[in-house]
């Protein structure tokens, strides 16, 4: 009974057994090799009697197979190509099973061929191996895989110089940087950089610019023949196009010969005084350097002081002077009459230091507008200032000379009339004792006749008027025209109406001095007549 | 020479259990770092290439473990099979040696599985995991059928000798209230009671109880006393097998029904995992 019940039981669980052992795999494929997985699939890999063979293996990884047989890549390394493919790659230890298992930082680049140096050493694995750079479709299509890249430059890196030169980078450029490229070697170019050319930055020559919408640096095709072609000509074509004439290549500041230089072909024509000078007096620096010459001042101090300097600017030297020399000056009268100083008269006939160099210093501005500015009041306590106050000189004096006076007398309470208005003032003003014009005296006359004319009378019509003799004289001559005998006491009447003056009025000698006597002590007829 | 016999006896079971226990610590002590990691990983771990299952070591343990579990089970089943064999030692120690064989070998599978339970093959590791574990148990139930020294099940009759036999030992050991004597004539029995598998019933809980409570009284000393209550136990103990025979006897029969068959759907599979291995070509060391 129990035999039967075992035999059963035995039966079911083995039957049981064999639905549950359908497959006999030792555990899950990796998920590349999941299409794989069944029993009828285990001789895909597995050789029977021999484990897993190689072979299998390459049958499926072609890329591997073929790159085995060029004896290239990681696989053919000396590391790798004796191993077989199991003991890297083996499977059914799950779906998840990283076959490939590249462990990053551990994997030797070198094994692959390809030695990873200088920058490249620092990339991660993704930067170069990435879909982009595989070439073959084939490859592309695989969801990873770090076949399929060439060790071609352009491979990874874009031609920054758009086919313009070689495809081998390496002949200028080493694995630690793109830039600079160090191994370039310009002397091997057909342009050889001698002196300050090797200083230049290549960006100066070789210049960039937009080309099919990317940045791009020319370095083939540029002209070198002429100087010009990189160096703009700051002379403008006036030496021509043969800098080296005169310049070298250590440097523009340095010239061979200056012998030949011909400076009216600069901007600034030698002319005058300028064309004895040394170049050094003006080219401090260097002669290639440029000097400022628009204004004198450039160079030369400004003598006056900025005297002329207006609303902030000083005129140019060469308003006034010119090349000949500093004392040549051009500045004329008229440009004399445009300032607020007109020069008319004697001033058109003085020098100029007579007004301007005053001092040791020349002086233009400030130097005042009044005739006593320059010239010495030599009336003063000569003649009351109310005639010329605050000094005005133009009251009686004009430019064309000082002894053209012009002088209005009735401003006095003298008034000339007569023959008074005729006389020259000097006849009256100047003692010709006094020889020094500066030392007449105007103020010192009173209006008393006395102070200009003798008394022939001898006084004998004075009284208190200080002008007494207006009583009978008049300005026009000495004529008495204004007596009138019969105003005396003794009125002309009958024969005395027609008698000579002389004969009653006798000239006498008194002294050494002779006069008419016109005053009688007595007044009788026999004063005249009985003698 | 009796006692020294069961002293070797003893020393070599427990030279058994020390092989196991040294041979799974050896096992473990090396192999625990790779078996603890995920499956996927294990490729890359410097044990792999020995103590994977295709590998010297995993690969040998699978082939040990295979011919120690598979001598284990044949020489015991030559040896209670087949009269040629059946005067060549005790039984009793063949079952030993067999439960030595069949508990190391499964060990070794279970390290040459690296711990990884698929394919057909799992069948027949779990198939080995059954067997072993209704081992245990048929053990358990074999202990409970009383047996003579040859390992020979004794008979009914045979026992209720020796429940008389004891009894008579007893009573000459100590002189009691006669009704503590009764105890264990009355207690249980096949006399219709339900069949106790584990511990005591109240009633033998009660009885021990009187037992002692009867010895303090009477002021035994206390080595002799526990003799007393020894012999009691085994009385006891005694009685509850000859309670459980007929059971017992029913469930071994059931038993062999399971652990045979197990047995046998693994030694099936395992022959099939070794065919398609050696297909394959995985020959080990060959």
């Amino acid at each position: 009974m129990s035999f039967k019940l075992g035999t059963w039981v035995l039966l079911a669980m083995l039957l049981l057994s064999l639905e549950a052992g359908a497959q006999i795999s030792p555990g899950e494929l990796a998920k590349v090799h999941a299409h794989l997985e069944g029993m009828a699939n285990c001789t895909q890999c597995h050789t029977l009697g021999a484990k897993v063979s190689n072979e299998k293996c390459l049958d499926c990884h072609k890329e591997i197979k073929a790159r085995l047989n060029e004896s290239r890549g990681f696989h053919a390394s000396d590391k790798v190509k004796s191993k077989d493919c199991i003991i890297c790659h083996s499977d059914h230890y799950g779906r998840n099973y990283d076959i490939v298992h590249l462990v990053k930082d551990k994997f030797d680049h070198n094994e692959t061929g390809y030695k990873l140096e200088g920058k490249h050493a620092t990339k991660d694995c993704k930067d170069c191996h990435k879909r982009d750079f595989i070439a073959s479709n084939e490859l592309k299509k695989k969801q990873e895989t770090y076949l399929g890249l060439s060790d071609q430059c352009l491979t990874c890196h874009e031609d920054v110089h758009q086919k313009t030169l070689a495809v081998n980078c390496q002949n200028c450029h080493t694995l630690d940087a793109f830039k600079p490229a160090s191994k370039f070697d310009h002397n091997r170019a057909k342009f050889r950089l001698k002196a300050k050319h090797a200083e230049v930055a290549c960006e100066k020559c070789h210049t960039r610019s937009l080309r099919n919408g990317k940045d791009f640096q020319q370095f083939t095709g540029l002209q070198y023949n002429g100087c010009v072609n990189c160096h703009k000509d700051p002379h403008e074509n006036k030496f021509g196009q043969t800098c080296a004439q005169c310049h070298v290549e250590e440097s523009f500041r340095s010239v061979k010969s200056l012998g030949q230089f011909d400076h009216s072909k600069t901007g600034f024509k030698l002319a005058g005084r300028h064309q004895q000078l040394a170049c050094k007096l003006c080219h401090k620096v260097s002669v290639t350097a440029p000097v400022k010459h628009e204004r004198c001042t450039d160079c030369h101090k400004d003598y006056h002081n900025n005297q002329f300097r207006r609303e902030g600017k000083s005129p140019d030297c060469s308003e006034c002077h010119d090349v000949s020399g500093f004392n040549q000056f051009s500045f004329s009268i008229e440009k004399h009459n445009q300032s607020k100083f007109k020069l008319e008269g004697a001033h058109l006939a003085a020098p100029c230091f007579e007004c301007h160099r005053k001092e040791k210093e020349w002086s233009f501005r400030n130097i005042g507008e009044r005739c006593v500015d320059c010239h010495k009041d030599i009336h003063q306590n000569g003649i009351n200032t109310k005639y010329y106050p605050s000094q005005r000189c133009e009251n009686c004096h004009k430019v064309a000379a000082w002894n053209e006076v012009q002088f209005d007398h009735l401003q006095t309470s003298f008034v000339l009339e007569g023959k008074h208005s005729t006389t020259s003032c000097k006849d009256c003003h100047f003692d010709p004792q006094l020889k020094e014009v500066a030392n007449q005296k105007f103020n010192t006359k009173t209006g008393n006749c006395e102070s200009c004319h003798k008394d022939i009378h001898q006084g004998q019509f004075k009284d208190r008027r200080v002008d007494y003799c207006v009583r009978c004289h008049g300005f026009e001559n000495w004529k008495p025209e204004k007596f009138d005998h019969n105003s005396t006491r003794f009125k002309l009447d009958g024969g005395h109406k027609d008698v000579a003056c002389i004969k009653c009025h006798k000239v006498v000698t008194q002294g050494s001095t002779q006069f008419t006597n016109y005053k009688f002590k007595e007044i009788l007829c026999v004063t005249c007549h009985l003698r | 020479m009796k006692l020294n016999n069961a002293v070797i006896h003893q020393i070599f079971i427990t030279f058994l259990v020390l092989v196991v226990a040294v041979v799974v610590s050896i096992l473990l002590y090396m192999g625990f770092d790779y078996y603890t990691i995920p499956l996927e990983e294990r490729h890359f771990h410097p044990l792999n290439q020995s103590f994977r299952a295709s590998g010297v070591v995993g690969h040998g343990l699978g082939i040990v473990g295979t011919f120690l579990i598979i001598f284990g089970v044949f020489s015991y089943m030559a040896r209670k099979r087949l009269r040629v064999f059946s005067r060549i030692g005790i039984l009793k120690h063949w079952l030993e040696f067999h439960i030595f064989l069949c508990t190391l070998g499964p060990f070794l599978i279970l390290f040459h599985t690296t711990f990884k339970f698929g394919g057909i093959v799992a069948v027949s590791f779990w198939s080995m995991v059954a067997v072993f574990l209704s081992g245990i148990i048929g053990r358990y139930i074999y202990l409970q059928i009383p047996r003579s020294i040859e390992g020979q099940e004794l008979t009914l009759l045979e026992l209720e000798d020796q429940k008389i036999e004891m009894n008579k030992q007893l009573r000459q050991s100590v002189t009691l209230d006669e009704s503590i004597y009764e105890l264990t004539s009355n207690l249980s029995g096949a006399e219709g009671k339900r069949v106790r598998f584990f511990g005591r019933s109240k009633d033998e809980r009660m009885a021990l109880k009187r037992l002692r409570m009867e010895l303090k009284q009477q002021h035994i000393p206390e080595i002799r006393s526990r003799e007393i209550v020894q012999l009691f136990k085994d009385q006891l103990t005694l009685k509850s097998r000859i309670g459980r025979l007929v059971s017992m006897q029913k469930l071994f029969a059931y038993w062999h029904v399971a652990h045979l068959p197990f047995a046998l759907i693994m030694l099936v599979v395992m022959i099939i995992h070794v065919v398609v291995a050696l297909t394959f070509g995985y020959k080990w060391i060959f």
